[in-house]
């Protein structure tokens, strides 16, 4: 039964929650059933218990009137065998109580046709008898006492006696009888009653053992995927520790790849722009011979040689120089964040607002030149990190800035802190220019900048900034709108904790 | 200018663009002492310990030391050549190398090495740190006959 039911309610969480519902339902119900058939079971053995009483008192009744009938007809015959006056009274008395005995029982048997029929006849035969009593004893009153023992041997009075004393007997029956039935009315509620009370205890204990055992499957259940998640849990662990391993390992591999490439870049960078120079020297030098010769011996100087000595050589060298200077100038940038990179991180408590006045006051001149304001906004979080590169993150951004204003609108920066559980969040909103929404993942990568290159730079702060907020165990983002303003959002531990081992 | 003479520059470089480029502009400082050039630490070791005209034998000298060569790291010529009691410990050894790390100047500098010169790629400089290192060259000129007599 239990695997069908818990075929019909499945085994998901929520056909298992249905199923106990549904059992703690029927729980209700039987309980329901067993209160119902009891207080109805105890209805009835009240109502029966009335109903017994009720028959103990008719049967009193009748027997009170069957003495009473008797006693008269004793006193009655006492009167006539020796006309004593106290034998009168005593039948008197006893006659005028009987037909309120009677009318008792009536009474009592109100709803019984079958016992009303059976007091008619008892009344009339009371009636009779109380006629003939009469007679007589007012033959005996009469001093003829003989005629009224000769009237009392011809109404066979005896007769009538016996009469009513079946008929009272017959009236005690029938309510036996209806005793006996109203009993075993009772036995058969009782029976009931005691087939719900055991079909409700049935119930109740197959719904508890199913109850039971779902419990204890479902139980069984979650211990099962508390393990899993747990085995999951620890696997999950290993595997980010032996992610971290090949990232920390990766980055490790980048860094030196970068230190050697900027390194063994330089060496022929050197030479370039030593023999380069030594080439302007000597391009000089020419020029110098094409000036003289051009002096004294004009007809030897070609037309090309003049142009090759005082425009093509001299261009060409410029070119290479602005060429070498940029590509010195981007391998060192490479250099110097592979350099930030092995650089050992010392967190320190570090006043926030301290260090912004003190980029503001670096800044402060760029910044009046500008035309531009900076305010801090609210109070900024102090944090435990590296203080260097949070100084290097915020004066890059607060130097964006500054930099990228849009022009004709007066510069306004904002820069405020916020502190969200363990992390601190720090904000740098300007009305600058504004960074298109394509170019918004770009501006963090290396040499690579947005919008007009109207401003010098190489596209290297941003990469620097990014790379410091990941060092710091911290997150950078920006919002954007083109010729609104821009916002960077940088999200850091409060407490800079774990101090990455650096080679 | 005879004193002069007599000081041997030894050049171990690598790079033969940097190596003439660091000739001409010792030469245009005015400089004319001997100049003799290695590409690799083996040759250049070999000529200063062992080589009859070399500055452990004989005469005074002065190292120009490229850090980056193709057969021994430049900071093991310099601890070898600064070693306590070596026969070449007062000799003044200029590194000459486009590493502008702090840490590893720091370290030529506990090594022993003289002068730490970085190779600019901005030629000016280059040239100016050369010239200096001719004027640094009549200075040294004392202690150098000292060690010799």
């Amino acid at each position: 039964m239990y695997s069908v039911l818990m075929r019909w309610f499945g085994t998901t969480d929520r056909a298992i929650r249905r199923f106990l519902i549904t059992a703690m339902a029927l729980g209700f119900v039987c309980l329901l059933a067993a209160g119902i058939a009891a207080t109805w079971a105890m209805t009835r053995t009240v109502a029966h218990t009335e109903s017994v009483k009720h028959t103990y008192e008719v049967e009193l009744a009748i027997a009170r009137a069957s003495n009473a009938t008797e006693q008269a007809e004793a006193s009655r015959r006492g009167y006539m065998l020796t006309a004593n006056p106290l034998a009168l009274a005593n039948y008197q008395k006893a006659a005028k109580a009987l037909p309120g005995l009677i009318d008792s029982v009536a009474r009592l048997t109100r709803d019984n046709p079958v016992q009303q029929v059976d007091i008619a006849e008892l009344r009339r035969l009371n009636m009779d008898l109380q006629q003939r009593r009469a007679a007589t004893n007012a033959l005996v009153s009469g001093g003829r006492r003989q005629m009224a023992i000769d009237t009392f041997a011809q109404e066979s009075g005896a007769q009538r006696i016996a009469d009513m004393r079946t008929l009272a007997a017959r009236m005690a029956g029938e309510e036996r009888r209806l005793m006996a039935v109203r009993d075993a009315d009772l036995d058969a509620s009782l029976r009931a009653f005691y087939v719900i009370l055991a079909i409700a205890g049935i119930l109740l204990v197959l719904v508890g053992v199913a109850t039971l055992l779902t419990l204890l499957r479902y139980t069984q259940d979650l211990d099962r995927s508390r393990a899993a998640i747990q085995d999951f849990a620890e696997s999950l662990e290993e595997l980010v520790a032996e992610r971290t391993a090949d990232l920390t390992r990766a980055n490790d591999e980048i860094q030196r790849f970068a230190y050697i490439v900027s390194h063994d870049l330089r060496a022929p960078l050197v030479n370039v722009m030593g023999f380069t120079a030594e080439l302007d020297t000597a391009t000089g030098a020419l020029a110098e011979l094409i000036d003289r010769a051009e002096e004294r011996a004009p007809d030897i100087v070609t037309e090309e040689a003049r142009l090759a000595a005082r425009e093509d050589l001299p261009e060409a060298i410029g070119f290479i120089r602005t060429s070498t200077e940029k590509m010195d100038r981007l391998i060192n940038a490479i250099l110097k964040l592979s350099r930030e990179g092995r650089r050992v991180l010392a967190p320190e408590r570090i006043d926030m607002a301290v260090v912004i006045d003190g980029i503001i006051a670096t800044l402060r001149h760029v910044i009046d030149e500008r035309g531009a304001t900076i305010v801090i906004e609210g109070d900024v979080p102090a944090i435990v990190s590296d203080r260097l590169a949070i100084e290097q993150i915020l004066s890059n951004l607060i130097e964006n800035a500054v930099k990228y204003l849009q022009p004709g609108r007066p510069g306004r920066i904002v820069v405020r802190g916020q502190r969200s559980g363990p992390r601190v969040s720090l904000e740098v909103e300007d009305n600058g220019r504004g960074i298109a929404p394509s170019d918004h993942a770009r501006v963090f990568d290396l040499f690579r900048r947005a919008g007009n290159q109207d401003q010098p730079g190489e596209g290297i702060g941003l990469a620097h900034v990014r790379a410091l907020a990941y060092r710091l165990g911290g997150t950078i983002d920006v919002r954007s709108e083109l010729g609104v303003g821009t916002t960077f959002r940088l999200s850091l531990p409060a407490t800079l904790t774990e101090v990455q081992e650096q080679r | 200018m005879n004193d002069h003479r007599s000081v041997t520059i030894v050049m171990i470089e690598d790079d033969e663009g940097h190596a003439r480029l660091i000739e001409k502009n010792i030469r245009r400082a005015g400089i004319l002492n001997d100049i003799r050039h290695f590409t690799d630490g083996t040759t250049a070791l070999d000529y200063l310990y062992n080589h009859q005209d070399g500055p452990a034998l004989n005469g005074p000298a002065l190292i120009l030391l490229d850090l980056n060569l193709p057969d021994m790291s430049g900071t093991d010529i310099l601890a070898r050549i600064k070693a306590e009691g070596g026969p070449l410990k007062r000799t003044p050894v200029v590194v000459l190398t486009t590493t502008d790390d702090k840490v590893e100047i720091q370290r030529c500098y506990d090594l022993g090495c003289n002068v730490y010169i970085t190779k600019p790629v901005n030629y000016e400089s280059f040239a100016q740190a050369i010239r200096q290192l001719g004027l640094f060259l009549s200075v040294i000129q004392v202690p150098a006959i000292e060690g010799d007599a």
